[in-house]
């Protein structure tokens, strides 16, 4: 088998833990790593993974990610938490090796491959249970050191949304100083939201130029649960944010929106998956892509209506922009309609940088790639305005 | 007599494969006001683009000196930054873009290249205010996307305040007046005026007399097929206005 699958010293080797990591890795083993002829990844190519120098990434502890407004910070460090915040009201922060009950519940794993590997390894990542309304952010802020080896790690957070609770949780990938290895970051978010709790997930992707980042968020919705997500991602070379939504009850909600800037030679994926299993819920997405140079974007959403799920709403969008002929998008939309009296909807649109608005823009003495630039962002401000937080929204608005 | 601030000679010039400005001349010196009047289709929209350099316009022979530097070689914002402005026609809807931070772009980028200190944010909305309170345009409107969505009217006004604000050395009008009804081309008229100066120098494209009653310009030429094929006074612009291009169009 693969080098992905090495041995580990584990730090908590609990029975239940050891059900679950070989559960995992069966799972694993039984699809192995994605390739051409793998339906979900056939747009996204996985480029050097077996390669024999991957190693799991050592112990530092490194710290960085700043952000212009308060909120309650995790440092993460090359996959291990660094520090925690004291306690913050509202909220319960233990390891994931705590969190066994609920793992693996939100997503099949012989669906997720990357997902399964992640199970195989669980040691480290976060079990957060929201217990009130977060008066600040709390952040996740994962980075990467600079070496000369190709490091991989898992990480797991188990976040729960209990009755009425009230959150943002924004999760930032960075690394430091010049890193050219071609580590593997592999994250699995399991995310519940019970009756009438309301997160805001936001995440900026911003890896070092020659990373491997797969994400998974599996997202179970209960009554009146509100889901808000948004992902901006413009690092990595061979990056997937994958969303599973499943809306389980009348009046749960979800908003997947994201956007992606990339040049040079990448790829940049976002995949959604998004269940509508009861009346009277509700979905939307919208993303906006700017890819350049000999990058390409993919978006892979799905929009599931199951048979009962009268009087719901699907709404997706893809619009991106070409910058050079080189650039490329691919784009898959599927809608899965079983019931009747449904609003759905799917577009996708991709161009170029409008030649008109340009030259007006020169003409007025601004300069050609300053032009551009105002154009892109008018273009990604479109998506970044959705955001609700106003603070964060500005946040968005200066690392794009 | 004024120096030479623009010199256009034998200049040639084709878009999409077609020629469209042929062998036209015409010298504006610093101060005046030379209007132009001509048919449909003979290319004085086209003539304005050539000179602000905009891509697809191909000049095929010919000279444009600008402050006596050799225009054709400069780039679209080397042009505007030496103070060439158009006020054009069809006015550009950029979505997205509010129209406050449009003009602040550009009214940084032409004073970075006088040498001028960039304004911050307070000077720049203070100037913005005033100049538009001038042309009757609120703070509501400078908010919104620039163009987008505005009335024909309001488009060449937002045209008129870029021009105000970017303070050129030579200006082409084209068809500021088409749009706007009496009291918005008083009020575009008025801004030209204020504009205008010893050193400033202007080219109003128009199809009516109208706004020329306004702003007197020092010369009226016809352009037809290309190039201008007869230039006079104030008084010519009410000779065409009452017998049309009859007399100046080949017959084809
Ligand atoms: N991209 C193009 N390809 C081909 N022909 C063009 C193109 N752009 C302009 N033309 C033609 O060039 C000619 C001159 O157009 P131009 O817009 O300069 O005329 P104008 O004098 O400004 O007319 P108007 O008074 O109607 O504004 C027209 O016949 C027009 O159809
Ligand atoms: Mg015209």
């Amino acid at each position: 088998m693969d080098n992905l699958v090495q041995n580990i010293n584990y730090q908590n080797n609990s029975a239940e833990l050891q059900k679950y990591r070989k559960d995992s890795l069966l799972a694993f083993q039984k699809q192995g790593l994605p390739t051409a002829k793998t339906e979900a990844w056939k747009y996204t190519r996985i480029r050097d993974l077996k390669n024999d120098d991957y190693q799991p990434a050592p112990q530092v502890n490194k710290t960085g990610g700043k952000v212009p407004f308060t909120a309650e910070i995790i440092e993460i460090c090359n996959g291990y938490i660094v520090s925690m915040p004291k306690t913050v009201s509202g909220i319960n922060i233990k390891p994931i090796t705590e969190a066994a009950q609920y793992l693996g519940q939100t997503y099949k794993a012989e669906e997720y491959p990357f997902a399964a590997l992640n199970g195989y390894y669980l040691d480290r990542g976060l079990f957060i249970e929201i217990t009130g309304d977060l008066k600040y952010p709390l952040i996740l802020n994962y980075n990467m050191v600079p070496e000369d080896k190709d490091y991989f790690y898992h990480f797991r957070n188990v976040i729960i949304c209990r009755q009425g609770a009230k959150a943002e949780i924004i999760e930032q990938f960075n690394y430091q100083g010049e890193l050219k290895s071609r580590y593997l970051a592999n994250i699995v978010n399991e995310i519940r939201l019970e009756d009438k709790s309301v997160l805001c997930h936001y995440k900026y992707q911003n890896e070092a130029f020659k990373a491997n980042h797969i994400a998974l968020n599996a997202v179970q919705i209960a009554k009146d649960g509100k889901y808000e997500s948004f992902c901006l991602q413009k690092g990595a070379n061979i990056a997937r944010n994958e969303t599973f939504v499943s809306l389980n009850d009348e009046g749960a909600e979800a908003v997947v929106n994201g956007a992606y800037i990339m040049n040079g030679w990448a790829t940049l994926d976002t995949t959604t998956d998004i269940y509508h299993l009861k009346p009277h819920t509700k979905s939307s997405q919208i993303v906006k892509g700017v890819v350049g140079g000999e990058a390409k974007g993919v978006f892979q959403g799905r929009i599931h209506i199951a048979p009962d799920a009268v009087a719901t709403s699907g709404t997706q969008l893809h619009k991106a922009l070409l910058l050079s002929d080189t650039a490329e998008i691919d784009v898959k939309p599927e809608l899965e309609i079983f019931a009747d009296d449904v609003k759905c909807s799917h577009g996708a649109a991709s161009g170029e940088l409008d030649k008109e608005q340009l030259f007006y823009m020169r003409s007025r003495g601004i300069g050609e790639d300053e032009a551009k630039q105002i154009l892109i962002d008018a273009y990604l401000n479109d998506v970044i305005n959705q955001i609700s937080d106003e603070t964060i929204k500005e946040w968005f608005k200066s690392l794009k | 007599m004024n120096a030479p601030l623009l010199e256009i000679e034998d200049l040639c010039a084709e878009v999409g494969g077609k020629s469209i400005i042929k062998d036209f001349n015409l010298t504006i010196n610093e101060g005046e006001v030379h209007a132009i009047m001509g048919p449909n289709g003979a290319g004085k929209s086209t003539l304005s683009y050539v000179l602000c350099g905009k891509p697809g316009y191909k000049v095929t022979g010919g000279s444009v000196k600008f402050k006596g530097k050799d225009l054709l070689s400069m780039s679209v914002e080397e042009r505007a930054r030496e103070g060439i402005f158009l006020i054009m026609q069809y006015p550009v809807e950029i979505p997205g873009v509010p129209s406050t931070t449009f003009l602040k772009h550009a009214v940084n980028a032409i004073r970075q290249h006088r040498r001028q200190p960039e304004l911050d944010t307070m000077e720049f909305l203070k100037l913005v205010r005033e100049e538009g309170r001038k042309l009757g345009i609120d703070n509501e409107m400078l908010k919104r996307a620039i163009n987008v969505g505005f009335s024909g009217g309001e488009k060449k006004r937002m045209e008129a305040l870029e021009m105000s604000i970017l303070k050129p050395d030579f200006a082409i009008l084209d068809e500021a007046d088409s749009g706007l009804d009496i009291d918005a081309m008083k009020i575009v008229a008025e801004s030209v005026n204020r504009l205008r100066n010893e050193q400033r120098s202007m080219l109003i494209i128009t199809h009516f007399q109208r706004l020329l009653n306004y702003v007197v310009p020092d010369f009226v030429h016809v352009f037809a097929d290309g190039h201008i094929v007869k230039s006079g006074h104030k008084e010519l612009a009410q000779e065409l206005e009452q017998n049309g291009y009859a007399e100046y169009v080949r017959e084809k």
